[in-house]
């Protein structure tokens, strides 16, 4: 499964899904069809879903309210591991991604 | 009529180094794009205009952030007219105005979300914000910029709102400055 556009391109391999760009898209709304491709991988009860993020440049904070929405559901199942793969170069994500470990403890976040 | 809630001081003084720019309602029609291609302009402009002391990709991304939040509700809930955007640095102070208007309602809801955020710590209020959106489904927006820049920003805002005749709508100003590192 796959998105892209000019500004940014997510997609699955398995149970990892992978963000690369700048997502700035207008509220809930507009994420939705982003969502929709988490929510799958959710579905299929993996052990571990992996988000590769150390390919987002930009994300605005309906985004961050995004990937904080999906951490939620998959904190509601508790055989459902989450990996969170961020980079130390993009600034973002060391300020803001630690709010998805507070959201859910068992989270496991890697910033290299 | 003007009412202040948090941080309207300008810290800057007149030495600062200084960008303002207007969007234009018109023939621009103001878009969700303007905001990302503003705020990465300016964010590139005074990463440039950085001491060395300053991380200069921290800068940009700060920044950029920063006033694409403000931007994006500027431009989400302007009751028509331009948006004006004054910038300045000095030191490792960096702060904005950004002014637009806003429809008298709007002015008021906003007024009322301003008072409970401004009473509580942003970190604990960004979490909570957080499990009510999972809960509701029917939100359209996150609420989280405000929350994201005080708390994992550090950011120091402040909000002006003047108002003369009701016809006019309000005026609201947003303040907003960042310490560089």
């Amino acid at each position: 499964m796959e998105i892209s556009t000019n500004d940014y391109r997510v997609w699955t391999e398995g149970s990892t899904i992978h963000y690369e760009g700048t997502m700035r898209l207008s509220g809930t709304d507009a994420y939705a069809p982003i969502l929709e491709i988490m929510n799958s991988v959710l579905a299929s009860k993996p052990d571990l879903i992996t988000m590769d993020l150390t390919s987002l440049e930009f994300l605005n904070s309906s985004g961050i309210n995004l990937l904080a929405k999906f951490t939620i559901e998959i904190r509601k199942q508790p055989d459902v591991g989450v990996r969170v793969l961020g980079s130390k170069s993009i600034p973002w994500q060391s300020k803001s991604l630690r709010n998805l470990q507070r959201l859910h403890p068992a989270l496991e976040l890697t910033i290299s | 009529m003007v009412e202040d809630f948090g941080e309207t001081a300008a810290r800057n003084s007149n030495a600062a180094t200084r960008f303002c720019m207007t969007l234009m309602a018109e023939p621009l029609e103001l878009s969700w794009h303007h905001s990302g291609a503003t705020s990465d302009f300016i964010g590139e402009y005074f990463s440039r205009a950085c001491g060395k002391d300053i991380d200069a990709i921290d800068a940009r991304h700060s920044i950029s952030y920063m006033l694409n939040e403000i931007l994006e509700n500027a431009i989400k809930f302007r009751h028509g007219g331009d948006i004006e955007i004054r910038s300045s640095l000095e030191a490792e102070t960096f702060e904005i105005q950004i002014r637009n208007r806003i429809d008298p309602e709007t002015a008021r809801t906003f007024q009322a979300h301003l008072k409970t955020l401004l009473e509580r710590e942003p970190g604990e209020l960004l979490l909570e914000r957080i499990e009510e959106n999972a809960l509701d489904p029917d939100s359209t927006g996150s609420g989280l910029g405000i929350l994201t820049l005080m708390s994992d920003y550090g950011a120091r805002l402040g909000w002006s709102f003047a108002s003369e005749r009701v016809s006019e709508g309000v005026e609201l100003t947003t303040f907003a400055s960042l310490r560089l590192s």
